[in-house]
């Protein structure tokens, strides 16, 4: 028992010394460099300053910000109106078939999403297998522009995350009590109305969780942007790692990223608030 | 008691040996130098080498600076980030007598502005940056200047390497600036031409510029020499010009910081690489031009004569050498971000 007691200290001791090394101290020097001055030849200067937080503001800056929510966004939303009914697939299909399928989910991603995503280009590009499949069968005329626009980004950024949508939704829609569903069709509802009204607010939690988990991931994953993009527009990821290595300015790029953690944090914060009331209102 | 002194003998044998052994500490960019090299330099001399390497100039230079230079005995910085570190005395002084294959290197490389009199540093291998562009698409007298890319059958078909310094210094070149200019009226004005060029713009390529036009994604576009090499290798269709603004050139080349431990097992790493031999093996192996001369005579004809990678002096002397930009390369990134967000 004793014994037990003191295995369990040190396994306690030595995972908060690490989290608080690793994790909490580098976190707090880039908290304490965002207040700092920039310098040319230092990197920063032991000068307060709370211009960078401002400088964040400027035209040029927002912009930066807005264009990655809305490539986040738009993953999310797409990521959802796939994940969905694969999700609701999965949940009804056998249960001896299910464990295989799942597997399918996830087998993939056990590869390098950096090696996956130059496979997505040997699809997408001009004389790649998608471009060639279309013009053999005389779908179109010369090969049709897929890499290095828009539509690439969200194919690319859809299919790293979407796992991350499936298996929440699949956790709650698994648990989803059948019953409840004949309840509704006996009492005469459609199925778009037992979609509405039964299914989609008992799978919310599952909603919530999955778009939380693709959004903030999603932020950072500037590497797809730039490869199947063409790294025309830059993201938050990108202007960070600018600030901090081209223009060598330390203070402003950790400005940068505490703001980024401060956006993921209200937004977590918000998702326990919807939960909590989710909670109370499915059990009073 | 006996058995346990015998015990610790051997156990400290080892680190002894370690010890005495000199070492030097040497960080390359990646792939940049076969095994075969570093083997042998250990073979001849002896000296243990200890290999690191990184991807890309900033975080050399940002790792570098962090340690004051102690820890790292060789280092191979590009032309601009030899002339940063050297104004921000970050380098030591290279002891040219101690160099005895010093005579190898070629004179066009030497004592070049951001580095008089190579005081600090060594030129290792050399290339540029000019003009890539498909046969099959574009003819070759369409692609004669940087201002051909501005051709509007050219739209939605360039591609650009996803380096500030290189785009804005084609914007520059084409306004007739030097691509080192600091002038801020200057880089708007570059950033104005650039803007301009957007619509002819499909990618920016920062891993390897080669892929988009392979692919057949772009038609044309800027590239460098080694990767242009490599490309026609694989589609003879792809082609390099210099254009005849003059093309942008870079030397990596070997420095030694100013706190490093070794220097003198430095010295003698640098004086071996610039073996005629040595420098022939790396040639062979990176695909751009060694610095040596007389490592070049040593090699195959069709490679010596190949303008991609050893072109005619005449187009270097018009060329120019990046230089570091100082505290304008603020002034630069904030037209970066305006010209990537479109503001």
């Amino acid at each position: 028992m004793n014994e037990n007691k003191g295995f369990k200290n040190t396994a306690i001791t030595v995972n908060m010394l690490w989290i608080f090394l690793f994790v909490l101290v580098p976190n707090l020097i880039v908290v304490v460099i965002s207040f700092l001055e920039r310098d040319p030849v230092g990197f920063f200067r032991w000068e307060p300053t709370i211009s960078h937080y401002i400088n964040l503001f400027d035209p040029v800056n927002a912009r930066v910000f807005t264009h990655s929510l809305t490539y986040s966004f738009g993953t999310t939303l797409l990521t959802l109106a796939v994940g969905y009914p694969f999700a609701w697939f999965l949940s009804r299909v056998g249960r001896r078939r299910r464990p295989l399928m799942l597997m399918m989910v996830i087998v993939p991603f056990w590869t390098s999403s950096l090696i996956r995503t130059y496979a997505l280009v040997i699809l997408m590009k001009a004389n790649g297998v998608i471009n060639s499949l279309l013009v053999t069968l005389g779908l179109a005329k010369g090969p049709v522009s897929i890499l290095y626009t828009d539509v690439a980004v969200y194919v690319g950024l859809v299919y790293s995350l979407l796992p991350f949508m499936i298996l929440p939704l699949y956790a709650v829609l698994e648990k989803l009590d059948s019953r409840l569903l004949e309840a509704a069709c006996d009492l005469g509802a459609t199925h778009l109305q037992v979609f509405a009204r039964v299914v989609l607010p008992l799978s919310l939690p599952g909603v919530m969780a999955g778009s939380i988990m693709v959004f903030l991931p999603s932020m950072g994953l500037f590497y797809i942007p730039d490869l199947l993009g063409g790294a025309k527009s830059m993201l938050v990821g990108n202007f960070i790692k600018n600030q901090f290595l081209t223009s060598g300015n330390w203070p402003f790029g950790s400005a940068a990223s505490v703001f980024l953690i401060l956006v993921m944090v209200s937004m977590m914060a918000v998702y326990l608030l919807v939960m909590k009331r989710f909670n109370r209102s499915v059990m009073p | 008691m006996k058995k346990w002194m015998i015990l610790i003998c051997i156990l400290l044998l080892p680190a002894a040996a370690l010890a005495a052994k000199p070492s030097v500490y040497v960080y390359n960019w990646t792939e940049y130098m076969p095994d075969a090299v570093l083997s042998a330099f250990q073979k001849e001399t002896g000296i243990k080498v200890v290999y690191s390497t990184y991807e890309s100039n900033e975080s050399m230079y940002a790792k570098v600076k962090l340690v004051r230079g102690k820890g790292y005995d060789v280092v191979f910085p590009s032309t601009y980030f030899v002339h940063k570190m050297r104004n921000q005395g970050l380098l030591a002084p290279i002891d040219q007598s101690k160099l005895t294959n010093f005579k190898h290197l070629d004179p066009m490389l030497l004592d070049k502005p951001y580095d008089p009199d190579n005081r600090y540093s060594i030129p290792y291998v050399w290339g540029s940056t000019a003009l890539a562009y498909n046969a099959d698409h574009v003819k070759p007298e369409q692609m004669i200047s940087w201002k051909d890319l501005w051709r509007p059958e050219l739209k939605n078909r360039l591609v650009m390497n996803d380096d500030l310094r290189e785009v804005f210094g084609v914007g520059l070149i084409v306004n007739g600036y030097s691509v080192n200019d600091t002038d801020p009226d200057h880089i708007r004005t570059a950033f104005e031409s650039v803007k301009e060029l957007m619509p002819n713009i499909r990618v920016f390529s920062g891993d390897s510029p080669k892929q988009p036009l392979l692919n057949l994604e772009a038609h044309g576009g800027m590239i460098w020499n080694g990767e242009a090499y490599m490309a026609a290798e694989e589609d003879p269709a792809i082609r390099y010009a210099y254009p005849r603004e003059g093309a942008i050139f870079w030397v990596d080349s070997m420095v030694i910081p100013k706190n490093a431990k070794n220097k003198e097992a430095a010295h003698r790493f640098i004086d071996f690489i610039l073996k005629p031999e040595m420098a022939k093996l790396i040639c062979e192996y990176v695909g751009y031009a060694p610095a040596n001369r007389t490592a070049v005579s040593l090699m195959d004809k069709a490679l010596k004569d190949n303008p991609m990678i050893f072109p005619d002096p005449s187009v270097v002397e018009k060329g120019e050498f990046q230089m570091d930009v100082g505290e304008a390369i603020l002034v630069y990134e904030r037209y970066w971000e305006r010209l990537k967000t479109g503001l």
